[in-house]
């Protein structure tokens, strides 16, 4: 199947179950779940469902455009249900079959994957759906964003576009994928996943590996910082400082993949990121839903033995 | 009696994590045990039987006998209420008080009696009240609810609308007694008489299985698709791993670990068997079987000489027909995906081989093995020192010795070990190998981290072995030094297994070596980065190490008494431990040792407030049973080993006796009470080569 097929078939599929389709959001980032719609659409008693593309990038997967498996940037699918349906798993599985995927002919697992962002003060537990031996998907019941509890509980899957489609097709090599098919007055031209990405691919490796200057990413990160903190704190502005959190993350990932991050630096620059990031989740629900933010505000006040765990 | 009745409860979920199953299962099966019987509602002390799979938790009583009564049995209870004479009048009429007494416990007044309870100094007003048993199923459906939210859930999550915490959203509970649903509610979601089988089922058939009785849920979920036990399913999968081995003339590379991993994350037990391209045999074993166990859950297979062969056994979660479309799809998916995890792995493997492995040695000054301890490659410096000490004393090469501490922790920066951190030890080993490196050195690089757990053995080589207790003697010395020492359940860096591996080493090599002299070397070695005081770190540590040799004794099945009796005597030469413990053992099967423990304790009573000279005259002795023992003494005294010693000691067990019998030690006469003081004492010093017998029991 064609990578535009699968995004079409996977937004008309959750759009006809009562999701809006959302589009990614314009700053880079290394997951679908950084979008502003899953950060704050997550937080909050409003009921939400939305679905859209996000290109991820991961700079230390670039692998030059060489590697038949590893990318810097993917294309991930992402789906918020909230609060998460009963029938969750089973609208995942007919979304499948939506994809043309027979399950009366493969192996179908839900394998404990639980998932963290560290930069985004947000965990969640659920698991890795696994097609045939090979993940296809992540499936999260959100339990924190933010540093806030989610109540709600948000369901997030996440599918791996390029993975799903190599696989469906049995492709050794994700730059075989093809794209699409561009018609003209002078014929059919299928356009490969080859050519719209791996130059792509080899400079922005070649950006992040050898050309990225580390002093200015280091004065980057501060910059982003500052300005962050300014528009959160002076002015309230959670969108724009949220925004500045997510280059700050973008940043500290160019450092880390060229190794410039030391172990022993790394936990307290993450938590730069993290507490920007919660800032501002925490601004966004005093605006949107004061009384929720109340109430979180007292319940994280007194010790609740069930959050530690005691459980 | 009261009529028993069948049990079941089954709460159905999604995808429950394969590790808390049994965890979860167990400790319900506790909690409604003990509930059960505080209630009375079983008979024999029998116990719930747990069931499991990926999205069950389930638990029966149907065996005969194994049932609920139906209710409770009824219970009379005495309530004691005022003093008589508040109760009645002067004419024998019931009072107020009385009358209120007899109402509270809802009797006529001409049930109430009047005794004198134990404790009061008068009578008083007494009713006998019965307390009518109640149904069990009432009691069940109480009761559930509150053992099910009181499991402890490690990692418990919240779902939906709702604040209840469980391990996985609950979708549907089953509760049966006999063929009665217990109704009861978790989370919202009632209780009834039916549940959900496989996936595949239910696309088949959607409606919801109805299980009549609880003897009938195992049979009507296996016709759904799922073995609802684990044992079941793990005997199933190994049984096909061993014939699909077979049939391509290997053996499987058998994880017990791996294959209980299977059993708990699928409902239905089915191996396939997949090819990989041969040219990936080029990897070594350990990546590929590491590769496929741990990106895959797969196992490998290999022929007899132990090469492996380009095929793997994966488990599926459905059944599959030989030849079905369904066969080929799931088998070349999970080819697929094999294939992109070994081209990875060649990745790696070639990517960490571009530059020698001693190039990575600068990197381990940014990864820190521990705050106060510093960098791995302050830790190598260390492993270095100890190794080059050591090796002399076991008649090593201190050159290679080096050498190996040297490069031993390099692969920890490499791509392979970053990826599977298990591998460690390993691709230094291999890698070494492969720029022709000294076999004595790449081998002990290999197989450095060994013995990996209580499972694995200690390393093949000697210079395996010395680097093995170099590193390890460095840790657990170096964590002593700096405060961090095992208490109770806290352990994280896995001291004791370090200690226990330098016991197994020194135990299994026998090396002439005291465990405290190896000790000494260490912590001369990490002093520099001490922060307690020596003598402090060091008593501690005699202390560890002397748990973790009377634990070693332990496992190699030595009993109680003959670990009691020997450690005091010695515990870090454990080449003589090891003699000592052999030969008591043996001679303990001996007729005559009972009577001759039995006379050391004798011995060590009576020298108990004693402090006799060893040197005495024997010409001072007088009777024959004495100077029979004293002759005994100066053969025992003469020999060399444990195994002469053992048989002069069995040798006087019956002079012993007669000794004993015939002569009374303490006597009048000052100079032979002395002289068969001391005898005693030479006696005892002797035996203690060997074990001290008073603690023998």
């Amino acid at each position: 199947m064609h990578i535009q097929e699968l995004i079409l078939r996977l937004q008309r599929f959750w759009a006809d179950r009562g999701c809006l389709i959302g589009q990614p959001y314009d700053i880079e980032k290394g997951a679908g779940t950084m979008n502003p719609l899953t950060f704050f659409g997550a937080l909050g008693k409003k009921p939400w469902n939305v679905a859209y593309v996000e290109p991820s990038r991961r700079p230390a997967d670039g692998r030059y455009g060489e590697n038949p498996f590893r990318v810097y940037k993917h294309l991930q699918f992402q789906v918020i249900l909230k609060p998460s349906p009963a029938k969750v798993q089973d609208l995942y599985i007919e979304s499948l079959s939506a994809l043309g995927i027979d399950l009366a002919k493969h192996d179908l697992r839900f394998e404990e994957d639980n998932w963290e962002s560290p930069t985004l003060g947000a965990w969640g537990v659920g698991w890795q759906v696994v097609l045939d031996g090979m993940e296809i998907s992540q499936f999260t019941y959100f339990q924190q964003v933010g540093g806030l509890d989610c109540r709600p509980v948000s369901a997030e899957l996440t599918y791996g576009i390029e993975r799903i489609c190599m696989f469906l097709g049995g492709y050794d090599n994700i730059f075989d994928l093809t794209w699409g098919e561009v018609r003209t007055d002078d014929g059919i031209f299928p356009v490969t996943y080859r050519q719209v990405r791996q130059r792509e691919e080899f400079e922005l490796s070649a950006y992040s590996f050898e050309h990225a200057d580390l002093n200015l990413h280091r004065t980057l990160f501060e910059a982003f910082e500052k300005e962050g903190w300014h528009l959160l704190k002076d002015l309230g502005h959670f969108r724009s400082a949220y925004e500045q959190a997510l280059k700050m993350s973008h940043t500290f990932n160019v450092l880390d993949s060229r190794g410039a991050v030391s172990t022993t630096e790394r936990p307290g620059v993450i938590k730069r990121v993290r507490d920007l990031a919660s800032g501002c989740a925490r601004a966004y629900l005093e605006h949107e839903e004061p009384e929720t933010a109340n109430a979180a505000k007292n319940a994280n006040e007194k010790p609740s033995t069930k959050a530690e765990g005691a459980k | 009696m009261s009529e028993t009745r069948t049990f079941l409860l089954e709460l159905h979920c999604e995808e429950i994590p394969a590790r808390f199953l049994k965890p979860l299962t167990e400790e319900f099966a506790r909690a409604f045990d003990e509930w059960s019987f505080a209630h009375k509602l079983r008979n024999e002390a029998s116990v719930v039987f747990s069931l499991f799979s990926p999205r069950k938790l389930a638990w029966r009583l149907i065996l005969p006998g194994e049932g609920l009564f139906t209710s409770q049995s009824d219970q009379s209870e005495t309530q004691v209420g005022p003093p008589q004479k508040m109760c009645v009048d002067a004419d024998g009429q019931p009072t107020q008080t009385g009358l209120k007494f007899a109402e509270k416990w809802g009797v006529d007044f001409s049930s109430v009696r009047f005794e004198q309870p134990a404790g009061k100094k008068e009578p008083c007003a007494v009713v006998t009240i019965t307390k009518k048993g109640r149904p069990t199923i009432e009691l069940l459906a109480e009761a559930l609810p509150k053992l099910i939210e009181s499991l402890h859930v490690p990692k418990a999550m919240r779902w939906g609308n709702s604040d209840f915490e469980f391990v996985r959203p609950i979708r549907n509970v089953l509760c049966l007694f006999g063929n009665e649903v217990v109704d009861l509610t978790v989370d919202g979601v009632s209780s009834s008489n039916t549940t959900w089988g496989h996936r595949l089922h239910h696309m088949q058939h959607p409606e919801p299985i109805p299980i009549g009785c609880p003897e009938d849920y195992e049979a009507a979920l296996a016709k759904a698709g799922v073995v609802v036990s684990f044992e079941q399913r793990r005997q199933c999968m190994e049984a096909q791993l061993h014939d699909l081995a077979k049939a391509v003339e290997g053996r499987v590379v058998m994880d017990a670990e791996l294959l209980d991993t299977l059993a708990e994350i699928v409902e239905f037990p089915m191996i396939v068997r997949g090819e990989f391209p041969k040219n990936f045999l080029e990897l070594p074993k350990e990546v590929l079987v590491t590769s496929l166990k741990e990106h895959q859950k797969s196992f490998c297979v290999e022929d007899e000489a132990g090469q492996l062969l380009a095929y793997f056994l994966s488990a599926a979660n459905r059944p599959i027909d030989p030849g079905s479309a369904a066969e080929k799809l799931v088998v070349a998916g999970n080819e697929w995906v094999l294939k992109a995890r070994l081209y990875d792995a060649r990745f790696f493997f070639a990517e960490d081989r571009k530059a020698k492995l001693e190039t990575r040695l600068d990197k381990l000054k940014n990864l820190t093995f521990q705050r106060d301890l510093g960098s791995y490659l302050e830790k190598t410096d260390r492993i270095m020192q100890i190794a080059e000490q050591s090796a002399p004393k076991v008649g090593l090469d201190a050159g290679h010795a080096k050498e190996a501490a040297r490069l031993c922790k390099a692969d920890l920066r490499s791509l392979m070990v970053g990826e599977f951190p298990e591998l460690q030890g390993i691709m230094g080993g291999e890698y070494l190998r492969r720029e022709s490196a000294p076999k004595v050195v790449w081998q002990a690089v290999k197989e450095h981290y060994r013995p990996v757990g209580a499972e694995d053995g200690i390393p093949f080589t000697q210079e395996g072995c010395l680097l093995s207790l170099a590193d390890k003697l460095d840790t657990v010395m170096g964590c002593f030094a700096v405060g961090i020492i095992p208490s109770g359940s806290k352990d994280p860096l896995a001291l004791r297994r370090a200690g226990q591996g330098v016991v197994r080493i020194l135990w299994e090599q026998g090396w002439a070596l005291d465990l405290m002299e190896l000790v000494r070397i260490a912590l001369g070695v990490v002093g520099p980065k001490a922060t307690k005081p020596e003598f402090e770190t060091l008593t501690a540590l005699e202390s560890f190490f002397k748990d973790r040799v009377s634990y070693q004794l332990e496992q190699v099945g030595y009993a109680g008494p003959v670990r009691r009796s020997s450690l005091p005597v010695g515990w870090s030469d454990l080449v003589g431990l090891k003699a000592r413990c052999e030969a008591l053992a043996a001679f303990s099967e001996d007729p005559r040792f009972e009577s001759l423990a039995q006379s050391a304790k004798r011995i060590g009573n009576i020298l108990k407030d004693e402090s006799p000279e060893p040197a005495f005259d024997p010409s001072v002795l007088q009777q024959a049973e004495e100077i029979a023992l004293a002759t005994r003494l100066t053969s025992l005294e003469a020999a060399s080993d444990h195994a002469s010693r053992l048989a002069a000691l069995a040798d006087l067990a019956q002079p012993l006796e007669a000794f004993f019998t015939a002569v009374l030690v303490k006597c009048e006469d000052s100079a032979l009470r002395t002289a068969r003081l001391s005898l005693l004492h030479r006696l005892r010093l002797s035996f203690l080569h060997i074990a001290d017998f008073s603690l023998w029991q």
